[in-house]
């Protein structure tokens, strides 16, 4: 599996990719479903308030929801429609968040925005229109763009890297925006560049996507400021830090943002949906999404609607195979195993995994052998059996120090444990509980 | 769609076979090639010890799991193992029921009374070793036999359940089928002539199956019986060649960490050249290659960072080459290894690489001071 010379970063994981399953699947457009609950919050940061009321009609791409806050990404509807309710929802984290309800006409318009010329736009018109548009990291994260294309002014970029490593298994949605739509990408990279300023622009793609080499090459033409890294084929490939480090052997400094580095990492969803929303005005109201694992009938990359419950597409590729067990949204790493399938599609969703029984590896939590693998593998270089001991002892102060804060939740570490231990929800808890701690100080 | 899903937190993915079972199944697998050695050089009589061992090492985590009313866990092989190792360091002569006093020790005290696999702080075979060492009983895990001893007493009836001192001078191994034997096999270890600056006479007399005579440097066996296994020691310990060989195979399967057994020997090597004391005899000698390869490797007793393990091994190194450089007895390797055991805790709370990003590249942990 191991590519010999490319660049990486340090430990991580080799996993079962199993793109096979997906990543020659063009992409298609999903139904329009009969009921569309568009969830407010979406993203990290301040929740929107509504901006339609019951019984309105809206059109397709109209502002339904914002937020005076910074740190927020406003929603927009994803159907023309009218709306049927303002209500509770449960997201696929299992939080309860305010949602508009759509009922979608049964004529569907065409997007109709605006035409830009995207080369006479400033920085600050970039970022402008990021935010309107709701641009939000499409990997999975989903921080609003236009926040990270703000970074602080004594913090200037100098190198705007595209994620497309697609690191998790399963998924394909990116491999095949790489095939299918190279100049969008490069396009949106360029829009990023200029925005903050940045002199260079490098994609940063696993060695397992080489196919679509040749059509970046072609997009990139004679720009010479853009190049492609290869890079090996390992998990967290694609994991921010990880990523610049593999990219550009800077390591961003531990609680700091990338810009400390120098580095601005979009995805390559959001690199077309950036250039989208600057060309034609679209906000980000669909994106594409993979549905994948043994345990669907059919896989597929489709280009969904916001707001699409889960249901409706798993119906739409034939349904759950007989011995499916396990229904993931996002990636099989750090995905949110769901057991309703009434959830929508957010911005963040990148794919849905459905795994069978044989692939679910489900043991008791036997306590740490300190084997070490652990220590091994984490990309963070943390040590995640002693958080696991320290947390459940309670002793908050010992899972800070051994890096419970600096874990990202990659699940490197329970992957490959011995001891089946679940390292991500004992470091959820020790966050949690660090953070009130650290809340009740200041006060 | 109405099925029961399954939730759970991420990942939803575990690497395959790799758990502690597997990891268990390995050192079992890596240890038969000693095992048959231990057979072949000293009879069935080894085969009983290790059954015996292994048999109460596996009733002893089941009943005392019972009565603390924990979860069985005899599937996950660990008792086996230990029962195994506990079973190699033990000499040839050690009567049966010394051997279940020790297994039971291994698993029902030093295992499960710390709370179980993973909870130990000791390695349990080694523990129960130690314990037999400095107890009353340590008579009857003291006494060493020449290889190939039962070509004068059979290869399956020599079953050992005493040893009778009473004689003067005299040394009586009293078998379950009734034969008694006298002194005339016992044998000194190569490490303890060593020490003593002592010949061996060869009163096993005959060629044995790997040559015509196993006696060659200066009143000791030769570097190839060394190696081979042709020498008086625990009955795991004797072949360095069927050690390896299983631990090649435990490397293979990155069940053990290299760095251990590296740094062990290296540093093992690096003292006793310094020394000048016969480093590769001193090497083969004992039960160094026994204790750096499936001893200090044990992942509950040893620390889980590279680093931690780089100053565990070497630690250990140094300190068994200095023991029997220093101290009066030949061998230490046991009682090192038990005290790094301790020791690995502590390396543990205090090294840790620095984190990915760490502007301080600090090594050494700075503990939180507890309120
Ligand atoms: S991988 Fe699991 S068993 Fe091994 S040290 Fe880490 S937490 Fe403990
Ligand atoms: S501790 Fe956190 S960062 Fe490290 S491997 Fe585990 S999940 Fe990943």
């Amino acid at each position: 599996m191991k590519e010999q010379g490319l660049r990486t970063f340090k430990a991580g994981i080799h996993p079962p990719y199993l793109k096979e399953l997906a990543s020659g699947k063009a992409i298609k457009e999903a139904p329009v479903p009969e009921e569309v609950p568009i969830l407010l919050q979406q993203h990290v940061g301040a929740p929107n308030e509504p901006l339609v009321g019951v019984g309105d009609h809206i059109n397709l791409g109209q502002k339904i929801g914002s937020s005076e806050a910074f740190v927020s990404a406003p929603v927009h509807s994803s159907v023309a429609g009218v709306v049927k309710g303002i209500q509770e929802a449960t997201n696929a984290t299992g939080q309860k968040v305010k949602a508009v309800v759509v009922t979608p006409d049964s004529n569907q318009p065409q997007f109709s925005g605006v035409s830009r010329d995207i080369e006479a736009l400033n920085a600050q018109d970039i970022v402008s229109i990021a935010k309107d548009a709701g641009l939000v990291g499409m990997g999975g994260a989903a921080f609003p763009t236009h926040v990270k294309l703000s970074p602080p002014k004594d913090k200037p970029i100098d190198i705007v890297i595209i994620n497309a490593c697609e690191c998790e298994p399963f998924l394909t949605c990116d491999h095949r925006l790489l095939l299918e739509r190279p100049e969008a990408i490069i396009a949106g990279l360029k829009l990023f560049m200029r925005a903050v300023g940045a002199e260079k622009g490098v994609i940063g793609i696993e060695a397992n996507k080489l196919d679509a080499l040749d059509g970046l090459r072609k997009a990139i033409g004679g720009s010479a400021d853009i190049e492609i890294e290869v890079l090996e084929v390992k998990y967290p490939e694609g994991a921010e830090k990880q990523l610049i480090f593999a990219v550009t052997g800077r390591k961003v400094p531990l609680g700091k943002l990338p810009s400390e580095a120098g580095c601005l990492v979009q995805n390559v969803g959001t690199s077309i949906a950036m250039y989208e929303a600057a060309a034609f005005g679209k906000p980000l109201y669909e994106r594409v999404i993979t549905l994948s694992g043994p345990g669907i009938k059919e896989t597929a990359n489709l280009k969904v609607k916001i707001g699409t419950r889960i249901s409706a597409l798993i119906e739409a590729c034939g349904g759950l195979t007989e011995d499916a067990s396990k229904v993931i949204m996002g990636g099989p790493m750090t995905g949110w195993a769901q057991a309703e399938l009434s959830v929508p599609v957010i911005k963040g969703t990148s794919g849905i995994v459905v795994l069978t029984e044989s692939f679910v590896d489900v043991r008791d939590e036997h306590a740490c052998v300190k084997c070490g693998k652990c220590v091994e593998v984490c990309p963070m270089s943390l040590m995640p059996n002693y958080i696991v001991t320290a947390t459940q002892k309670g002793e908050w102060d010992k899972a800070e120090m051994w890096g419970a804060l600096d874990c990202f939740e990659c699940g490197c570490c329970s992957y490959t444990c011995p001891a089946y231990i679940p390292h991500v929800s004992y470091v959820r808890k020790a966050k949690a509980e660090i953070g009130a701690a650290k809340k009740a100080v200041k006060k | 769609m109405n099925r029961e899903l399954l939730v759970g937190v991420s990942p939803h993915l575990h690497e395959k076979d790799q758990n502690i079972e597997r990891a268990m199944r390995d050192v079992l697998i890596a240890l038969c090639p000693a095992a048959v050695v231990a057979i072949v050089v000293f009879g069935m009589n080894a085969f009983y010890i290790m059954a015996v061992s292994m048999i109460v090492a596996v009733l002893s985590e089941f009943v005392v799991r019972k009565i603390f009313r924990r979860k069985t866990s005899v599937n996950d092989l660990s008792a086996l193992v230990t029962g195994l190792l506990f079973a190699f360091l033990l000499p040839p002569t050690t009567p049966l029921w010394v051997v279940a006093i020790g297994a039971f020790i291994a698993v029902g005290i030093a295992k499960e009374l710390f709370g179980g696999l993973g909870k130990n702080v000791f390695n349990p075979a080694l523990f129960a070793r130690v314990a037999l060492m400095i107890s009353p009983l340590s008579m009857y895990v003291s006494k060493f036999v020449k290889p190939f001893y039962w070509r004068h007493t059979g290869f399956f009836s020599n079953v050992i359940t005493s040893i009778d001192e009473s004689v003067a001078g005299r040394i009586v191994y009293k078998g379950i089928t009734g034969n008694v034997y006298m002194n005339a096999v016992t044998s000194a270890t190569p490490l303890s002539l060593m020490k003593s600056g002592r010949m061996l006479v060869d009163t096993v007399t005959g060629p044995t199956p790997v040559g015509a005579t196993w006696l060659t440097s200066g009143g000791r066996p030769s570097l190839w019986s060394m190696f081979l296994g042709c020498k008086a020691g625990s009955i795991g310990e004797i072949s360095i060649l069927a050690l390896l060989v299983g631990a090649a195979y435990l490397l293979y399967r990155r069940t053990i960490d290299w760095r251990i057994p590296a740094g062990i020997l290296g540093s093992f090597l690096i003292v006793m050249l310094i020394a000048w004391n016969n480093p590769v005899y001193e090497l083969l000698g004992g039960g160094l290659v026994l204790g750096a390869f499936y001893m200090a490797t044990d992942w509950v007793t040893s620390p889980s960072s590279k680093s931690g393990r780089w100053i565990y091994a070497i630690g250990i190194g140094i300190a068994i080459a200095l023991f029997r450089l220093l101290s009066p007895w030949p061998e230490g390797t046991a009682i090192v290894i038990l005290h790094f055991n301790v020791i690995a805790l502590l390396i543990d709370r205090y090294i840790a690489a620095p984190k990915f990003g760490a502007l301080k590249k600090r090594w050494i942990n700075k503990l939180p001071v507890s309120p």
